[in-house]
C-alpha cells in the first residue's frame, strides 16, 4: 500500500521532469520567481546551439537600445489563447506573456570577443558565439515582471542575478583588430525597472521593444507570425523612421535614436523629468528638447559646456559630451552601457552641426 | 527494505533525467555583501529595517530602493560607512524612489556622481547622514550630497555633507521641507533650496563652502515659483572655498565668499542668523537676469520679491569679493562690500520695498548695485527698505515615526 502510493507520486515526478525538457511548451511562472532561466523552457540547450523554442516567435524593434554591442536575440511567446490587443496605438498583451532578451558576443580566436554588427540570428550557434545574459520581461496579472538571468561560462544554464552581475570583456573591433577593454553590467531588477517604468515613480513596467510603433523592421516577419499564430489580429504597423535608415531625413533618424535610447527617461513623466529635458517624441518648444537650454543638475556632465544643445556646434553641445562620455556620472544613458556608441555619436553630431540657428 | 529500494532508485532516475536534460547542477554563484544588500533592497517589503553594520563596505555599482516603508539604518555617521571609492557603474551612490523612507545613522563617501538622491518621494528622513568626498573640495567630486528633488514632506535633521561640486543639501522641487542641525562644509553650494515652496532652514551650520545657503529659482522646469522659505539661526561663516563646480551649473557663477544668496525666490524671511568673514558678500539678493542667460519661458519670473531680512547678526565679510562689479565697487569706494547686496533689478510695476525689507541693526550696511544700468549708480541707502512683511508660517510635517 504505502509503497504503490511512493510509486506513483515518483512516476508523477518523473513525468514533470520529462515534460519540463521536452518541448512541450515555455512555463509561466506566476508567483515563485526561478532561479534557472531552464525552468521557463523558453530555449532548447544543447551543447552546440541556443534555439529558441519552436513556439516563440524572434523580433527586432525598428531602432534597439545600444548595449555595448552586444548581439541580441529576442522572444515573445503568448500562452495558448492569449492576445496582444491595440489599444491608443499601444498593444496590450495578455497574462502570461513573456518576453526574452539574449545578450552574446561572436568569440574572437584569442579567446576575447569580437565586435561586429549584429546579425539578427534566430538561434545561436555557442561555438561561436559567448552568450552573456538572458532577461524575462513577464506579463503576470499584477503587471510586468523582470528577471535577469546570467549565463555560466560554460554556457549551460543562466542563473537569476537579482543584484545584476559584471562581466569583464575584451572586445576586438573586427576590422581594425582593435580591442577594448570594460566591464559589462548586467542590470538589477531595479534597474531593468529604472527604463522600464516610463512613467515615474507609479506608473508600470511595460516592453520597450515588441511595442506597435517598432515591430515593422525590414527583413523580419515578426508580425506575420504574430498573426498565424492568432496573437494579434490583422493590424496595419506603421513604418517609423530608423535611425539606421540612410534614406530617412536626418532630423527624424536623430529624432528616432534619441527616442529610441533615452525617452524612457527623459519624457514628460520620465524619471529624468526633474531636467525639464524630453526627448520623446512628443511635440515640444525646442529648449525642452535641449535646444540652448542651461542644465539644471548635470554636475559633472556638463562638461564645462552651457546648453544642452548649441545649433550647429555638435562641440559645444552637452548633449553630445554626455553621449561620449564613458564616466557613470557623466554618460548618458546612464544604465545599459560602458563603451559609447560611435554611431550614434555620428549621426547626433551630423544632426546638431547641421541645425539651423544660435544660442 | 523494499522502502529503501524504492527511495533510492527513483533519486538516480530523477538525477538521470536531470543530466540528460543537460543541467548537470551547475552551481548558483555566491552572493557578495554589495549583492546581497541590493538584493535585500530590492525584495523589502514595508516596514523593513535593512540594517547597515559598523565598518567600511566597498560599494562598486549604485544602490537603489524602490519599495515605500523601508527603514536603512547604520550604527553611526562615522560607524557604518558605505564607500563608492571604487564605483565602476551607477550615477548616484543610493537611489531612492520610495515614499515613508527613512535613512539614518550612516556615511555615504566618494560616490562617482551623487551621494544620496532621493527621487518623487513622499513623507522623507533623511537623519545623521553623512555624505562625504574624502579627498577634498575637487571639481571631479558627484554634483550632490544629500539630494531629495520633487518630493515632498522632506526631513533633514543632523546631516554632514561635505565636499560636493554642486550642493552639499540640496532640495530641488520639492514642497514641505526642513532642513536642521546640520553642517555643510567645503560644498560649492552647502545648503540650496531651489524650484521648492515652503521651507524651513535652521540651526544649521554653513561653513568653507562657495556659497553658505542657496535659494534659488529656476526656469525650464517643470516645478518652479519657489516661494515661502525661512532661513534662520543659522551660523554662516567663511564661506571662501573658490568656486570648484563644473561650469555650465547655475551654481558655478556663485561668487566664492558668499553668504546667503537668493535668486528671483519670492516671500523669504532670513532672520537671527549669524553672518561671519563671507568675503564676497554675507547677504546677496539677485534676479536670474544677472546670469545673462535668455529667458524662454513665458511661466517664469526671474525677480526675487517679498524678501524680509531681520534681527542678523554680521560681522566682517565683503572684503575679498569674487565678482568684478563688486571688485570694481570696492576699488570705488575703498571699503568693503556692504552686508546685504541687491542686484537692483525690479519687475515692471514693482517697488524696492515690494522686493526687499529689513530690519537690522543700525550698523548693517547695504548696497542696490544698479545692475540694470551696468552698475552705473550704486546705492547704499537702506531706507527704502526700511519696512516689516508678515511672518511666514512654520513648517510642520506628520512623519512616519522611527
Amino acid at each position: 500500500m504505502i509503497s504503490g502510493i511512493l510509486r506513483s507520486a515518483f512516476v508523477s515526478a518523473l513525468l514533470t521532469l520529462f515534460a519540463a525538457c521536452s518541448d512541450s511548451s515555455p512555463v509561466l511562472h506566476e508567483s515563485e520567481r526561478p532561479l534557472r532561466l531552464s525552468e521557463w523552457n523558453l530555449f532548447e540547450i544543447t551543447p552546440g546551439a541556443l534555439t529558441p523554442h519552436g513556439s516563440t516567435v524572434v523580433f527586432r524593434p525598428n531602432n534597439p537600445l545600444f548595449t555595448d554591442y552586444a548581439h541580441k536575440l529576442r522572444t515573445l511567446w503568448l500562452p495558448q489563447g492569449a492576445k496582444a490587443d491595440l489599444v491608443n496605438d499601444e498593444l496590450i498583451y495578455s497574462v502570461g506573456t513573456i518576453l526574452s532578451k539574449t545578450f552574446y558576443y561572436p568569440r574572437a580566436n584569442n579567446g576575447g570577443l569580437l565586435k561586429t554588427s549584429d546579425a539578427n540570428l534566430g538561434k545561436i550557434d555557442l561555438r561561436q558565439n559567448q552568450l552573456i545574459e538572458t532577461r524575462l520581461l513577464v506579463r503576470k496579472s499584477e503587471g510586468w515582471d523582470a528577471f535577469p538571468y546570467v549565463w555560466n561560462d560554460e554556457q549551460t544554464e543562466a542563473f537569476l542575478r537579482v543584484a545584476g552581475a559584471s562581466k569583464a570583456v575584451v572586445l576586438s573591433d573586427s576590422s581594425s583588430r582593435e580591442a577594448t577593454a570594460f566591464t559589462y553590467f548586467v542590470p538589477n531588477e531595479n534597474q531593468c525597472a529604472a527604463c522600464h517604468t516610463t512613467v515615474h515613480p507609479n506608473g508600470d513596467m511595460h516592453p520597450l521593444g515588441a511595442i506597435y510603433s517598432q515591430l515593422n523592421t525590414t527583413g523580419s516577419n515578426a508580425t506575420d507570425q504574430m498573426l498565424a499564430r492568432g496573437w494579434i489580429d490583422e493590424l496595419d504597423f506603421p513604418r517609423t523612421a530608423s535611425w539606421q535608415d540612410d534614406d530617412a531625413a536626418l532630423e527624424d533618424r536623430a529624432l528616432a535614436y534619441l527616442n529610441m535610447q533615452c525617452s524612457h527617461c527623459h519624457n514628460p513623466q520620465g524619471a529624468a523629468d526633474t531636467s525639464g529635458l524630453n526627448l520623446d517624441t512628443s511635440a515640444s518648444a525646442a529648449i525642452s528638447r535641449g535646444v540652448c537650454k542651461p542644465p539644471v543638475a548635470a554636475g559633472g556632465g556638463t562638461g564645462n559646456l552651457r546648453y544642452g544643445i548649441v545649433p550647429g556646434e555638435p562641440e559645444q553641445s552637452i548633449l553630445l559630451y554626455r553621449m561620449r562620455s564613458e564616466e557613470p556620472d557623466e554618460m548618458m544613458p546612464e544604465l545599459g552601457r560602458s563603451l559609447i556608441h560611435a554611431e550614434g555619436i555620428e549621426l547626433i553630431s551630423r544632426w546638431i552641426a547641421e541645425m539651423p540657428g544660435s544660442c | 527494505m523494499t522502502i529503501s529500494i524504492l527511495r533510492v532508485l527513483p533519486v538516480a532516475a530523477i538525477s538521470a533525467v536531470l543530466l540528460s536534460c543537460g543541467s548537470e547542477e551547475p552551481t548558483m554563484p555566491e552572493l557578495s555583501f554589495e549583492e546581497a544588500l541590493q538584493e535585500q533592497l530590492i525584495r523589502a517589503q514595508a516596514g523593513d529595517v535593512i540594517t547597515i553594520p559598523a565598518g567600511v563596505h566597498e560599494m562598486t555599482r549604485s544602490l537603489s530602493l524602490n519599495v515605500p516603508g523601508v527603514t536603512i539604518a547604520g550604527e553611526g555617521i562615522d560607524a557604518s560607512v558605505l564607500s563608492f571609492k571604487n564605483q565602476a557603474q551607477g550615477a548616484e551612490g543610493l537611489l531612492v524612489s520610495a515614499d515613508d523612507f527613512i535613512i539614518r545613522d550612516l556615511a555615504i563617501e566618494d560616490t562617482i556622481g551623487d551621494a544620496l538622491k532621493i527621487n518623487e518621494s513622499n513623507n522623507v528622513q533623511v537623519l545623521n547622514v553623512r555624505t562625504e568626498w574624502t579627498g577634498g573640495a575637487l571639481s571631479s567630486n558627484g554634483a550632490y550630497g544629500i539630494y531629495p528633488v520633487q518630493s515632498y514632506n522632506v526631513l533633514i535633521d543632523g546631516a554632514v555633507a561635505i565636499g560636493a561640486s554642486d550642493a552639499g543639501i540640496y532640495v530641488g522641487q520639492s514642497s514641505q521641507i526642513i532642513v536642521r542641525n546640520s553642517r555643510a562644509e567645503y560644498n560649492v553650494a552647502g545648503i540650496e533650496i531651489e524650484n521648492s515652496t515652503f521651507a524651513d532652514v535652521y540651526d544649521n551650520v554653513a561653513t568653507n563652502n562657495t556659497g553658505g545657503i542657496l535659494v534659488f529659482d529656476l526656469p525650464n522646469l517643470p516645478v518652479q515659483g519657489g516661494r515661502n522659505t525661512r532661513v534662520y539661526s543659522n551660523d554662516i561663516i567663511d564661506n571662501n572655498t573658490a568656486n570648484f563646480a563644473p561650469e555650465g551649473n547655475i551654481v558655478a557663477s556663485v561668487p566664492a565668499g558668499t553668504g546667503l544668496m537668493i535668486m528671483a525666490n519670492d516671500s523669504i524671511e532670513v532672520f537671527e542668523n549669524n553672518f561671519t568673514d563671507n568675503g564676497t558678500a554675507n547677504v546677496l539678493i539677485v534676479s536670474y537676469l544677472i546670469n545673462e542667460i535668455p529667458i524662454t519661458d513665458p511661466n517664469y519670473d526671474p525677480f526675487p520679491e517679498a524678501i524680509y531680512i531681520h534681527n542678523n547678526q554680521y560681522e566682517g565679510g565683503g572684503e575679498t569679493p569674487d565678482s568684478e562689479p563688486l571688485a570694481l565697487l570696492q576699488s570705488a569706494t575703498g571699503q568693503a562690500i556692504p552686508d546685504i547686496v541687491w542686484d537692483g533689478m525690479l519687475a515692471s510695476g514693482k517697488t524696492a520695498e515690494q522686493a526687499l525689507c529689513f530690519k537690522e541693526a543700525a550698523d548693517t550696511s547695504f548696497a542696490s548695485l544698479d545692475a540694470s544700468n551696468g552698475f552705473a549708480q550704486p546705492s547704499f541707502d537702506a531706507r527704502v527698505h526700511d519696512c516689516t512683511m508678515p511672518l511666514l508660517a512654520e513648517i510642520t510635517m506628520s512623519l512616519p515615526s522611527q
